[in-house]
């Protein structure tokens, strides 16, 4: 278990969370505003969505909240996207966060690390996002093309 | 195009591509992320900074074994996301599924066009469709640097 330690040290079966949070109308247009997604359901303030892709942060939010030393020696490398969406949020609305480690192994000397994350909504569970997230923990100067 | 609405186009068909307007990955539109990063962390109403990152610090970028800054994954991500949102409207942001890998890094100044081919088409419900598509981005020399595939669930509204 690397709970507690650097994310780098993250090994299968640690699970990260839960953590509660809510994301502002702020919050998300200017997420929006960062990756150009324009559209008035997000920038407005009248019936605002959150983007789905807005779950990948969450993951930022979990690794600070297990792995308080940080980082760790190496800069994440992100290789993958994988979340399946049920219904909208709804920015404002408080929502639950868990994660778990389920993958750690080594390919052409690079540690992949596969990271399970369901985000629901705080008051019923109701599941919103599922998603897995694949990242190369160790990018060191002999892998470089 | 980043309208509220649905563009207007033809009835989709399978084997129908879509392609976005192309855009340049400049070191301003990687910074942004980076910077989006802590701002949705902190979400205290002010826009926050980080420490460098192999996305916009070109000398970290190479201590971590890089040539130079590259761009964010998400970027892509957000940007193929974006054009399922022109054809489909929030129908896309809503229920589905959307899954992306980086299969090379996208460097300062490239040209970037998000794509997205229809692989079927399935009625479900009297209201509902679901579309399942391959997306990527290629650069202006048509090089994949990202791929995936998504599933959209349109209603009729």
């Amino acid at each position: 278990m690397a709970i507690g330690h650097y994310v780098t040290d993250l090994a299968p079966g640690d699970v990260l969370g839960p953590v509660e949070f809510v994301l502002s109308p702020f919050v998300v247009r200017e997420y929006c505003h960062a990756v150009e997604l324009h559209q008035e359901y997000f920038q407005g303030s009248h019936d605002q969505i959150v983007p789905p892709t807005l779950v990948h942060l969450q993951k930022l939010r979990l690794y600070q909240h297990a792995c308080p030393a940080g980082t760790g020696p190496t800069a994440r490398v992100h290789v993958e996207y994988d979340a399946t969406y049920h219904e909208a949020i709804r920015a404002g609305e408080k929502l639950r966060a868990v994660g778990k480690i389920t993958d750690r192994y080594s390919k052409r000397e690079r540690d992949y690390v596969h990271l399970e994350i369901e985000l629901r909504a705080a008051a019923d569970g109701r599941l919103l996002i599922a998603y897995r997230d694949t990242v190369i923990l160790a990018y060191s100067k002999k892998d470089a093309a | 195009m980043t309208g509220s609405q649905r563009i207007a186009a033809p009835p989709l068909h399978v084997g129908m591509e879509l392609r976005s307007a192309a855009r340049q990955m400049t070191r301003e539109r990687m910074r942004r992320y980076v910077d989006a990063q802590p701002t949705v962390a902190a979400d205290d109403g002010r826009i926050h900074t980080q420490e460098p990152t192999i996305h916009d610090d070109d000398a970290f970028a190479r201590s971590q074994g890089l040539p130079g800054i590259i761009a964010d994954g998400m970027i892509s991500t957000n940007w193929i996301l974006g054009l399922l949102l022109d054809v489909f409207g929030r129908d896309a942001a809503e229920k589905g599924r959307l899954r992306t890998k980086y299969v090379k890094p996208i460097y300062e100044d490239q040209t970037i066009v998000s794509c997205a081919r229809v692989e079927s088409i399935h009625k479900e419900k009297e209201e509902e469709t679901i579309f399942r598509l391959e997306v990527w981005c290629e650069t202006d020399s048509g090089i994949k640097v990202t791929v995936g595939e998504a599933v959209v669930h349109s209603t009729d509204r």
